[in-house]
């Protein structure tokens, strides 16, 4: 645009005419392009959360199961028992993947060398692109059918370490790889030895792009589905013993609720033709469940953009 | 740094407590259910509340897990909630999968009773197997009737009816075409359209399919040539998992015919097809099941209830495509907490008050006679 303030020949400001008008379509096309894309995710969120907050708001929702609500012509009844059971399936995968994920990336980067190191990433590549219902089937053949346990929580949990555990390596190697070599090198000047300098000078100077990527990691896990079809069944009760039983996540509790979600109500009764009111509230805790489900992944993202806000080393 | 840490740490904190409270919350969770008994039920009816109030022995706690046949995962779903609020401490899960996974996963010592639209078959040794994860006798306990019924979707036409000959001939893939000449001369004074029939089955191992194919092979055995069982035999149409997802194809496909169990053609607002036996066409009611299924003999040796059912009588006024959906339990278990679980779960739905509720979900009771049996049977598990 600064051009333009200078004697402009003739035919350099055609020249500009035409570059103003390019300039002016790419800019419709973009802006158009954004507001596609927006379309979908503004659609999908009107969606979820104008039909799911009036079940959500409840008080109940947060303190009940569905165990006594379970049919679906009977309002009422919290996401309680499976917000529980994601809770401590993802917790457990967790305290598996972290350690597992964090000490893999610093051995790529600060020990890896030669063929053991491309082996490793070679190795994450590749579990970076199982799908989750692959890792599903995996657990299942190992635990279910060649041990002949019964269906649990903790196999979710396990099946979700396959997952979450490539998503850690990533971050933790991208956020390592960002520390300065002359904080290193400093640290050796000083006479500290390797171990030393890895876990008091690299670890806590990439510490929050780490927790960043551990966060991410478990928003990545905490909606899968296929692992909790698989692996698990449904209960419309409590269950904390994650070693033991059916056990609810929201998730599964969404897919509980989906059989039911295109049942009509009615003014009468479908079989006996006597007088009775029955309205379908399965699909609005199934929206509702979805809305917390959404509000969960969200929160952790929000904590994972406010600890990376606090990192010491950017990109 | 110190600052970030904490921060960190603190999150964490958080997040673990979060989970503790929740884990602790559902230990004392036997108090807190039973103080607020369905507290958000609003004024509107539901068919789990107006279930008479029935005398029920509680075990004092404890949590039994079963699954298999869809086909009688509605009244389950009904008999659970009602016991779970008769009896606070306990939790009964029943999963809603197929009648072949009930006995496999009854057969594998994974859940205490199996759902299944069949007995247990000897001739593929199935007694036997369950026998000896039971370590005693496993028996058929039948529960729950369901007619199946042969659901439609078909603009315009709401009073359309079958028989046996026709519906093997649209299941097997003879008759193509809603107006087909077989179909009209059955239906006069109903205009067919010209639509394709889309077929849908049940693709996975169902107990619904084997009775249907009995009831076709009792009726129609010229056409229908394939010895009866779990997996659908016919080559035609569509194989969808589960009575649920029946019920949601033939919904959304014009054309579509398919047998599910009732309640969830019901559910969905399905049209259902008269049968035409022989004697009249008969419509599914709650009463024609009723008539039907008086006729049941047990044919089980000793405690074993398994029942036949006459699919070829040509009786007025009867409703002849039923089954009877069992629950497979040991006699005595090997885990003594488990049998008193069953017993006093399956004590709760044999009742007659329980009974009562299944027509208004598209069940049937048991006959008086069978229900007898039942009940006997049931007080002898430990």
């Amino acid at each position: 645009m600064t051009l333009a303030a200078e004697t402009p020949t003739t035919a350099f400001a055609s020249n500009l005419r035409a570059r103003r008008t390019k300039n002016n379509i790419a800019t419709v096309v973009m802006t158009g392009c954004f507001l596609v894309a927006l379309v979908p995710l503004i659609w999908l969120l009107w969606t979820v959360i104008s039909r799911g907050w009036r079940v959500m708001v409840h008080a109940d929702w947060f303190s009940q199961d569905q165990r006594l609500t379970q049919d679906w012509r009977t309002p009422g009844g919290g996401a309680l028992h499976a917000i529980i059971g994601t809770l401590e399936q993802v917790l457990v995968c967790s305290l598996i993947s972290v350690p597992v994920g964090v000490l893999a990336a610093v051995y790529l980067v600060e020990y890896g060398t030669g063929k053991l190191r491309s082996a490793v990433t070679f190795m994450v590549d590749i579990l970076t692109g199982v799908p989750s219902i692959v890792a599903a089937l995996f657990i299942y053949l190992i635990f279910i059918i060649e041990f002949g346990a019964g269906f649990a929580g903790i196999y979710v949990s396990l099946a979700l370490v396959l997952l979450m555990i490539p998503v850690i390596v990533r971050t933790t190697e991208e956020m390592l790889k960002l520390v300065p070599n002359e904080l290193r090198e400093a640290s050796y000047a000083l006479g500290v030895p390797k171990w030393k300098t890895i876990a008091k000078i690299v670890l806590p100077t990439a510490f929050s792009g780490i927790l960043t990527g551990i966060v991410l990691g478990v928003a990545r896990v905490a909606g899968e589905t296929a692992p909790a079809l698989i692996l698990v069944q449904y209960s419309a009760s409590r269950n904390s013993n994650l070693l033991h039983g059916n056990q609810a996540s929201l998730p599964l509790f969404i897919y509980s609720q989906f059989p039911n979600y295109a049942n009509v109500g009615s003014k009468e009764n479908a079989f006996t033709h006597v007088k009775e009111v029955t309205n379908n509230y399965a699909a609005g805790r199934m929206w509702a469940a979805a809305l917390t489900l959404i509000l969960l992944i969200a929160l952790l993202n929000l904590v994972a953009r406010l600890i990376s806000r606090r990192s010491k080393v950017s990109n | 740094m110190g600052r970030i840490r904490l921060i960190s740490l603190a999150t964490l904190v958080v997040a673990g407590s979060v989970a503790l409270a929740a884990c602790s919350s559902s230990g004392g969770s036997k108090s807190s259910d039973s103080s607020t008994p369905a507290g958000t039920t609003s004024s509107s009816s539901s068919s789990s509340s107006s279930a008479p109030a029935t005398t029920v022995s509680c075990p004092s706690g404890g949590t039994l897990n079963a699954d298999g046949s869809s086909a009688q995962a509605n009244a389950m779903t009904t008999f659970i909630t009602a016991y779970q609020k008769a009896c606070a401490g306990v939790t009964v899960n029943y999963t809603s999968t197929n009648s072949g996974q009930g006995v496999s996963d009854f057969t594998a010592g994974k859940i205490g009773f199996g759902g299944s639209d069949s007995a247990l078959n000897p001739a593929k040794g199935e007694p036997a197997a369950a026998t000896k994860a039971c370590g005693s006798t496993a028996l058929d306990i039948p529960m729950v009737t369901g007619p199946i019924a042969i659901a439609y979707n078909l603009a315009g036409v709401s009073n359309l009816t079958l028989n046996p000959t026709v519906l093997t001939q649209i299941f097997l893939g003879k008759i193509t075409k809603w107006n087909d000449p077989a179909i009209a001369k059955i239906n006069s004074g109903v205009t067919l359209p010209s639509t394709a029939i889309s077929v849908f089955f049940r693709s996975d191992p169902s107990g619904t399919s084997k009775n249907f194919e009995t009831y076709l092979q009792a009726n129609d055995p010229t056409d229908f040539t394939y010895t009866p069982d779990k997996p659908w035999p016919g080559k035609t149409g569509s194989g969808e998992n589960g009575s649920a997802k029946i019920a949601s194809s033939l919904k959304s496909t014009p054309g579509g015919i398919g047998y599910v169990e009732w309640s969830y053609a019901g559910n969905n607002s399905l049209s259902v097809a008269k049968i035409d036996n022989g004697a009249g066409a008969v419509e599914l009611t709650p009463a024609t099941v009723g008539a039907f299924v008086s006729s049941a003999a047990v044919v089980g040796t000793g405690d074993d209830l398994s029942l036949k059912l006459d699919y070829a009588a040509k009786t007025p006024g009867a409703y002849p495509i039923d089954l009877v959906t069992y629950e497979i339990v040991c006699s005595k278990y090997k885990d003594a907490a488990t049998g008193a679980l069953v017993k006093s779960f399956l004590t709760f739905t044999s009742s007659a008050a329980q009974q009562a509720t299944l027509p208004s979900q598209g069940y049937a009771p048991l006959p008086a006679s069978v229900l007898t049996k039942v009940q006997a049977v049931v007080a002898k598990i430990s």
